[in-house]
């Protein structure tokens, strides 16, 4: 509150041109360096910046968590006025458990699985404060209320197994705000969750700063997630901070071209489609032992001029008040970029209407039986249940198309695909492709239909046998399925790789000789390596950098483009798959809610869950307004889906309907359609569905 | 008003045994005049003020230079503190004006704010004079008018239906006892978007309504 004077307090955290080095065989390489910024009391700092910018490593650096091999080479760290470079021991201990505390990006990491969260929290109290046990757990319940945890005290007695992701970080915040820090540092806190879940932790950190008045410092490599807490923003690129400012600043008028490259490649989730075209940065960090001379993001910059190249540009302040390392930031206008030709996305064919349909999908259902453990179960007498991961799926799909399925964790996009591909047995149910029945048994699938359905993974570290190059793994469809004659498959292989940008010398390489998004064009590659008709892809670009998924993304779009293939596509989050798909599914617990062309899932009339889904997608554009909407509670188990409407636990639309939503809960609502090829799946009346506002409105 | 939404969370916080030097540089460098010492778990332990950094020339006196820096770089926070049994404390929950009243009736420059012995904040004279200053609308430019009362019931409520039914807003208000006149109230408010005279026409015609002083600001 003493904002209201003139005197401002003195920062929580400074950084003053922090170098630090970790020694290596041979010398020392310098991962960051001469990066400052201070924190202030109820101030969030965002740091962005690509994998491998040296993000984490100035987090550490505050920690002092550097390993055995690294240190603070030059500069100085403040804490509270405090130096922290140096210190160590009791001194450091005291620090870091009574007034500094981290978040890392796994919950399940920072977790103990081994014991009750109660113990594992009120260990913080007891040990550091020497609270008694009764009193310890009594603030450690009110905690995992405050940060919205349902039935905290049950909570306190179950293993971190028992709980959700989205759950499991809210312990480790809860944890982390015990001791009420001064300094909160959160390193992607919720990068591997659900968007809903993400939206909701996103909400919970804003909150806190506010009520507790700590200083965050909030790593992220997505300007989307940033924006929504931030009050400022430090951009780092190959372990330099590159531009410094206010998350309007950044926003607005983004100085530094890495900058204006990170923010495109976010999508927009504007008004219009062509705001969420995603243009990839070229190129990739360089490794800390092989930076250029000149300024370090001169390779990858489309502006990059003589100069740029023989002299290192300083951090300089520029007249609207930000801080940018660049030779020529005033010179540069964002919006007059216009994509160079070898980043820009292809454009999508419109496809004529009347082509072949070539995957019809009538009713299909995927269970799963669960082993119960009571005697009746084992001896077979006892009603069977089931997991009902897929239920009465109906949709087809035309040649060329794409079909982007979106929805919570758990839902069930991935059961579909994989019942589709074969990889699961059918429970019920039809499903047509290319005129073949694809419910049967896969031992039973002619090679030739094996051939014309492949898939890529969402993880290519897990989906690649380490041992294997590159060329052997996509060399090996094609002599399975005998597409391509023997002695001609080198050469098809390196013709695949060329078409995914990567050249003929990744053909002997290994799979940990790549890059994350390198492994996931050789899964593409290899995907298409048999010539399939139909690609389904499940969540191919979560795992990746936002700046590589647009490259990705774009490149799954110019093979769909080339060799005329099918997609299904699944992504958690609607932002991503709105500018190449034909249509969306929007799925929850198992069943598809809203089925439609892209285009028209994103405006009104909405699914009340489309809706939800929709307004948890974080938006870099803070002139962007969103309407607020979260869902409550975690998906409801598919073992006992709820009675009539499977999203009536949640839905916050119900109460639009007569006797808050009775019928909801009672009936399974009907599919109305607002157009031929657009189905809802609500009982709130399309008319009132119509009325809704959008989702999304930029405003001016 | 309560203590916990304008004291200063997170304070500088020192343990007892740093030197009394980095104390001094700490409040130097960081403007602050008061740090709250602190043991595990942030447990009050005392305060460092620049009261106790002053050394009585006299103990220092006797000694030639190099005793005077064995002396200096061996004292410690824990030696020159105000230790906690010494020191008034208030909860976060507590007033201002009791906040206020604690400081001015024992003449300290700070408070601790403690919470299950545990320190949570610090309260200053400092934060205590910039509500003042807001409470009696300060940083907000309009009129500001001064009216005295007697002290019966319905004069305040005659001032504050006058300027609402203008449609005024008022922005700040502030009641005390008009000093050397018992039985008075002088009544401080802050009105927007008025001219003063449209104000003082309003206030003019209010019975036993005396106008001290007005001016803009």
């Amino acid at each position: 509150m003493t904002e209201l004077g003139t005197q401002k307090a003195p920062p929580v955290l400074q950084l003053d041109e922090v170098a630090v080095a970790y020694k290596i065989r041979g010398g020392e390489i310098e991962a960051v360096q001469d990066v400052s910024f201070d924190i202030y009391r109820g101030e969030t700092q965002g740091i962005v910046g690509e994998s491998g910018c040296g993000k984490s490593t100035v987090a550490w650096a505050v920690l002092n968590f550097l390993g055995a091999n690294g240190y603070v080479k030059r500069g100085h760290i403040k804490f509270q006025g405090q130096e922290l470079v140096g210190v160590a021991g009791e001194e450091l201990r005291r620090l870091r458990g009574d007034q500094i505390a981290m978040v890392y990006q796994d919950p399940m990491q920072a977790l103990n699985p081994s014991m009750r969260l109660g113990d594992q929290l009120t260990e913080v109290l007891t040990v550091h404060r020497g609270m008694d046990e009764k009193e310890a757990t009594k603030r450690c319940i009110e905690m995992l209320d405050r940060v919205y945890m349902p039935d905290p005290a049950n909570v306190m007695k179950r293993y971190p197994h028992q709980i959700s992701g989205g759950q499991q970080q809210r312990v480790v915040i809860a944890m982390a705000l015990l001791n009420n820090p001064a300094l909160l540092i959160m390193d992607e806190p919720t990068t591997a969750l659900d968007v809903t879940v993400e939206a909701a932790v996103l909400d919970l950190i804003a909150e806190l700063r506010r009520d507790f008045d700590t200083a965050i410092m909030y790593i992220s490599h997505n300007l989307g997630v940033v924006a929504r807490v931030s009050t400022r923003v430090g951009v780092m690129y190959a372990g330099e901070m590159v531009e410094r400012a206010t998350v309007e600043q950044i926003y607005k008028y983004p100085s530094h071209p890495y900058t204006q490259g990170l923010i495109r490649c976010v999508p927009k989730l504007g008004a219009d489609k062509a705001g969420s075209v995603l243009y990839p940065i070229r190129g990739r960090v360089p490794p800390p032992n092989n930076r250029p001379v000149g300024c370090i993001y001169g390779p990858r910059c489309d502006y990059v001029r003589e100069r740029c190249r023989e002299e290192r540009p300083e951090l300089r302040e520029l007249p609207n008040g930000s801080w940018v390392r660049c030779h020529f930031a005033e010179e540069i206008d964002a919006d007059e970029w216009t994509p160079s030709e070898d980043i820009l996305p292809p454009s999508i064919q419109v496809g004529e209407h009347d082509a072949e349909t070539i995957l019809e999908v009538k009713d299909l259902k995927k269970y799963y039986e669960v082993a119960g453990s009571s005697f009746k179960d084992v001896v077979g007498l006892a009603e069977k249940r089931y997991v009902k991961a897929v239920e009465n799926a109906n949709f087809s799909m035309k040649r060329g198309k794409t079909l982007g399925v979106v929805g919570e964790s758990g839902c069930g996009k991935s059961t579909l695909i994989k019942t589709l591909i074969g990889l699961e047995e059918t429970t019920d149910g039809e499903a047509t492709f290319l005129g073949f029945d694809i419910t049967e048994d896969i031992s039973k699938r002619d090679t030739e239909l094996i051939q014309e359905l492949q898939m890529v993974f969402q993880n290519p570290d897990s989906t690649m046998n380490p041992s294997y190059t590159v060329g052997q793994q996509i060399g090996r469809p094609m002599q399975r399925f005998k597409t391509v004659p023997k002695n001609q498959v080198r050469q098809e292989v390196i013709k695949l790789l060329t078409s995914m940008r990567l050249g003929a010398n990744y053909y002997d390489r290994l799979p940990r000789q790549l890059s994350g998004g390198e492994k996931q064009r050789v899964g593409i590659a290899r995907a298409l390596a048999s010539r399939p008709e139909l690609v389904l892809c499940d969540e191919p670009v979560s795992a990746l950098d936002v700046s590589v998924q647009a490259a990705i993304l774009n490149l799954l779009l110019e093979v769909q483009h080339d060799f005329e293939t099918t997609l299904i596509f699944i992504a958690h989050d609607l932002s991503v798959v709105r500018f190449f798909s034909d249509d969306v599914a929007v799925m929850y617990l198992g069943q598809i809610m809203e089925i439609g062309p892209a285009d028209a899932i994103y405006a009104p009339p909405y699914h009340p869950y489309t809706e939800a889904l929709l307004s948890a997608v974080p938006v870099p554009d803070p002139t962007v307004e969103q309407k607020h909407i979260r869902l409550e509670g975690s998906v409801p188990s598919a073992i006992d889906p709820p009675s009539g409407c499977r999203f009536h636990t949640r839905c916050p639309r119900r109460n639009l309907l007569p006797d808050g939503g009775k019928i909801c809960e009672e009936e399974v609502p009907p599919w109305q359609y607002a157009t031929d090829e657009h189905r809802i799946l609500c009982h709130i009346p399309m008319e009132t569905l119509r009325t809704f506002d959008p989702v999304v409105t930029t405003g001016n | 008003m309560l203590v916990k939404d304008y004291m200063t969370r997170h304070p500088i916080m020192i343990p007892p045994s740093m030197a009394a030097a980095e104390a001094q540089k700490i409040m130097s460098e960081n403007k602050v005049r008061h740090l709250p010492v602190v043991g595990d778990g942030k447990r009050p332990l005392g305060l460092v003020t620049r009261q106790s950094l002053r050394i009585p020339p006299a103990e220092l006196g006797s000694l030639n230079v190099w005793e005077i820096t064995r002396f200096l770089s061996e004292l410690k926070v824990k030696d020159i503190m105000v230790p906690a049994k010494e020191l008034s404390t208030i909860g976060p929950d507590a007033t201002l004006e009791e906040a206020a009243q604690v400081m001015a009736d024992n003449r300290y420059g700070c408070l601790p704010v403690v919470e299950e012995n545990v320190v949570v904040g610090i309260i200053t004279e400092t934060d205590l004079l910039v509500q003042l200053a807001d409470l009696l609308g300060g940083y907000i430019p309009g009129v500001r008018v001064t009216v005295r009362l007697p002290g019966k019931i319905g004069g305040y409520a005659q001032i504050i239906n006058a300027i609402s039914a203008k449609g005024w807003g008022m922005y700040a208000t502030g009641s005390v006892r008009a000093p050397k006149r018992e039985g008075y109230w002088d009544i401080v408010l802050k009105v927007r978007d008025v001219s003063k005279d449209d104000l003082l026409g309003v206030l003019n015609q209010l019975e036993s309504c005396e106008i001290i002083d007005v001016r803009e600001k």
